[in-house]
């Protein structure tokens, strides 16, 4: 390396004998500092989907030392989510998620993807937050960095914990709901709401009819992902949507509502008409099991997350009265904090016999996900009493069930944080309700029922003839 | 488990990643042993068709692997991961003449990957897929910012990596074709370097195009320097073709460019010692006779600058260098005399006692226009004189396999090489 002083006189002599167009070069002397560069972190790839795995690495750090490795992003509401791990590099400096382990933060152990699974509201933000994607058409940005030490976060308002000045490196990365190439379809259609996700390319493809729960709406992500693994995917609305007339806080659709939309599926030009498999959450397990045993449509297989055989309401029946989601709040149960618990509504035991969907009618293997600390439906009773009425019937082989300890009711697609408890509603008065789940245990069960539902899909749309 | 070929499932994986990245390419759901052509097609900015095919036989579980599985025909033969990308060729009916380059490094490149029944070598557009995806290919990754440097004059790009740095830089130039190329920056940028690519040819002063001297390359290199995220001696200098001109010479001569490392490709360092821009383009226009044409009159230029000279005042001083320097040359160079140069420099090298600093890499059948990874290859392409304007076609050299394996190479090499000399290196911590 060249001191400042031999610099300067080699630039002197240069000067001399440069002749450039006429002009004389400017000497920039005295700007000779020797400066060691930031460390590198990268994340590959740095655009992914929301289920595929990304290598988070740092290098060029101090040997031996303590960081934290920081995730930060925004949720579409505008609220800040945060995650952070304390690791020690190794003996050249670098730090590796998918080889170290973190000793402390957000997680702790090798996870390579615990950056994403444990992201919390950060201290200061809104309470009772859930990280729901609505426009799946956009990512997730996600500002990743390393800091030197181990940092907690801020226990002051307004996230500034962290002094800016820690932060040594960063990088960002995109998380999509979507590929290149999945076309997003608006159905409004014979009255039935939703939307669909078509893969590229001409199919036809065997396709999934996409239920989620009472929190209503129109969930449109697990779609998304799936139209990106080469499966058209129907997300349908049935309660509490604009577009869905009717009284508040009712299911003001029938039997015939749901058939229509698995036919909608069934009588598309790029779709499968036998290979349509019905995929439900929540309450959406209800409505996926009358629609495979009592509609006379024939779905290929069906999926089934932590919901119940059977409902209090008789809201889809044909000629039946819907029921509001509210009644039988004897059955809800209160912890310490006055969050509300709905698990017991869905008890076998507390749900009158004539309520329960015909399972012994069942004519296609079926997955059932569960999530053993799930606090909103009693889905292990539900699994149990399930699998005992098609053993009765001579079924056992059409049940299939991965039981997850730990886990919650809102078992999602894998790599995104579980809400153990959220807002449920602000009317009369806010109410937190419970979905049970430990952070890691939830991310455990998320990733691998993900992996068994796609292979379950692939199974029974792609393989049988 | 086998499909029965209903539905076969095609996939990409990662569906969007940066062009120097690998992506695998994998069919499932097929019947065991049916033959398929696995085709990729994009569209290039300019509206043209550029597309790559291989046939494959299904193995037992009705699948084909590209990383894994061999092509027995198309465009490319063997296990090739990435042959879909980099043997892809303007579709039969295009205009002639044409190059690959991405000028809007803000959108990615998209492309449609099908797989069709049977082994196919035509007709692709007219045949409905089995099935297709969408793979985007980027130069730039998030948060990488891009932007525009006007001040002094000069006209150029600069790309920032997130964070809050310093970081090292590279300072970018291309060859005589002019125009402002970003895309090698913003994929450098990606890769942790701040760059700066810069527009050099064809500038225009005063309603008239003129040939900038030296002080706007330094200029241009102080805009780095002295930008708050950039360690002022941790740049590196990577030119291409004319560029290596502007390197070697601005390395040895300017007192102000004082690189840490130099990347080379396709270039010589023969030319007027402490000349500058205006002086190449003279010697090479006193050489002209020596232009040779191929049996499809596309025009040789490499004889323009032979023989090497053996008189000094014709060279850059390559003895003077006193940082790592990486030539890279592909030795079917029909455009530059890239081997010869690298030959010569190297003996002036060993002569002056600093060829310890210097490293060549040498690729056989390799053509001029070495670019960044899996980006198809250009043996000739149209070119536009740069005084007369008169349109010519240049031919470049290279045979395509060996020319496409040298452009993965001879990248992987070059970013190792910036980062062991921009990032690795232990210097003294004093600010």
């Amino acid at each position: 390396m060249f001191s400042s002083s031999i610099r300067e006189l080699l630039c002197l002599r240069q000067l001399y004998r440069a002749i450039i167009s006429g002009q004389r070069c400017k000497a920039q002397v005295g700007l000779r500092t020797y400066c060691r560069p930031a460390p590198l972190l990268t994340a590959s790839p740095t655009r992914a989907l929301i289920d595929e795995l990304i290598t988070v690495e740092g290098c060029f750090l101090t040997p031996n030392s303590p960081i934290t490795v920081r995730a930060r992003m925004h949720s579409e509401d505008g609220d800040l989510w945060e995650s952070l791990a304390y690791y020690y590099t190794d003996g050249r400096g670098t730090v590796n998620l998918n080889r170290d382990s973190s000793i402390g933060g957000s997680y702790v152990g090798c996870e390579p993807m615990g950056l994403f699974w444990s992201l919390q509201a950060a201290p200061g933000e809104r309470e009772g937050l859930r990280l729901r994607k609505r426009d799946v058409e956009t990512p997730y940005l996600v500002d990743l960095s390393v800091l030197q030490g181990h940092i907690s976060s801020c226990d002051g308002a307004g996230g500034q914990g962290m002094r800016a000045e820690q932060e040594v490196a960063a990088v960002k990365v995109e998380r999509w709901y979507m590929s290149p190439g999945v076309r997003r379809v608006e159905i409004r259609q014979n009255g039935v709401v939703g939307t669909l996700f078509m893969p590229p390319g001409p199919g036809p493809f065997p396709g999934v009819l996409d239920l989620w729960g009472m929190g209503g709406g129109l969930v449109e992500y697990r779609s998304a992902l799936f139209a990106s693994h080469g499966l058209a995917s129907f997300a349908l609305a049935y309660f509490d949507h604009k577009d869905i007339p009717g009284p508040a806080k009712r299911v003001n659709v029938k039997d015939s509502y749901f058939k229509t939309a698995f036919e909608i599926l069934q009588n598309h030009p790029q779709i499968c008409s036998d290979r349509v498999a019905v995929v439900g959450l929540s309450f959406g397990v209800y409505l996926t099991l009358k629609i495979a045993t009592q509609l006379s449509v024939n779905p290929s297989c069906i999926i089934c997350i932590n919901g119940p055989l059977g409902s209090f309401n008789k809201s889809f029946n044909e000629n039946g009265v819907s029921g509001t989601f509210d009644e039988h709040q004897e059955y809800w149960s209160y912890d310490e904090h006055n969050n509300v618990s709905f698990r017991e509504m869905s008890s076998p035991k507390n749900i009158p016999p004539e309520n329960f969907v015909k399972i012994e009618n069942l004519n296609c293997p079926l997955l059932y996900i569960l999530g053993e600390d799930d606090l909103s439906c009693a889905a292990v009773e539900n699994a149990d009493e399930i699998e005992k009425r098609l053993r009765a019937v001579g079924k056992s082989h059409l049940f299939n069930c991965v039981s997850y300890p730990g886990a919650g009711h809102l078992i999602e697609p894998p790599y995104t944080p579980n809400a153990r408890a959220s807002l449920w509603t602000t009317r009369p008065t806010k109410l937190i309700t419970l979905w049970g789940g430990n952070l890691a245990q939830h991310a455990v069960a998320q990733e691998d029922s993900w992996k068994r539902i796609l292979g379950f899909l692939d199974l029974y749309l792609r393989q049988s003839d | 488990m086998a499909g029965d070929g209903c539905c076969p499932l095609l996939s990409v994986t990662p569906t969007r990643c940066l062009v120097d990245e690998k992506f695998e390419v994998l069919v499932q759901g097929l019947c065991p042993g049916s033959q398929v052509t696995l085709h990729a097609l994009t569209q290039t900015e300019d509206g043209d068709y550029w597309d790559a095919f291989g046939h494959y036989v299904s193995d037992a579980t009705g699948s084909v692997k590209v990383s894994e599985h061999c092509s027995v025909g198309g465009s490319y033969e063997g296990i090739e991961p990435m042959g879909l990308l980099w043997s892809m060729k303007p579709v039969p009916g295009s205009r002639t003449g044409l190059r690959f380059r991405k000028k809007d490094v803000s959108i990615p490149i998209e492309v449609h990957i099908s797989v069709y029944k049977g082994h196919m070598t035509e007709g692709f557009k007219e045949q409905t897929p089995l099935a297709s995806v969408v793979a985007e290919r980027w130069y730039i990754a998030p948060g990488i910012q891009r932007i525009s440097i006007t001040e002094k004059g000069i006209k150029g790009t600069l790309f920032l990596p997130p964070g809050p740095g310093p970081f090292p830089a590279v300072f970018d130039l291309w060859g005589g074709a002019g125009g402002l190329v970003e895309y090698r920056s913003a994929l450098l940028a990606s890769r942790g370097y701040v760059c700066l690519t810069l527009k050099y040819v064809g500038l225009v002063k005063d309603g008239k195009e003129h040939n900038v001297g030296n002080d706007y390359f330094e200029a241009a290199y102080t805009v780095l320097q002295e930008h708050p995220k950039v360690c002022p001696d941790k740049i590196a200098v990577m030119g291409l073709s004319f560029g290596v001109s502007v390197t070697l010479g601005m390395t040895v001569y300017s007192p102000v460019i004082q690189p840490a490392c130099l990347v080379c490709v396709s270039g010589s360092h023969v030319m007027p010692v402490n000349g500058c821009l205006a002086d190449v383009f003279a010697a090479i226009k006193k050489n002209v006779r020596n232009t040779r044409y191929d049996e499809e009159q596309r025009i040789i230029w490499r004889d323009l600058l032979l023989p090497i000279p053996d008189d000094p005042s014709k060279k850059v001083e390559v003895g003077r260098i006193k940082c790592p320097v990486m030539l890279i040359v592909g030795e079917d160079d029909q455009n530059w005399p890239a081997t010869e140069s690298a030959e010569d420099m190297k003996q002036m090298m060993e002569k002056a006692g600093n060829s310890h600093l210097l490293t060549i890499l040498s690729y056989p059948k390799t053509g001029h226009l070495i670019e960044p990874p899996y980006s198809p290859h250009c043996r000739a392409s149209n070119f536009v004189m740069a005084e007369s304007k008169s349109k010519v076609v240049a031919l470049w050299g290279g045979e395509t396999v060996p020319h496409c394996l040298a452009q993965e190479d001879s990248w992987q090499k070059t970013l190792a090489f910036l980062k062991k000399h921009l990032y690795s290196d232990t210097s003294m911590c004093k600010l």
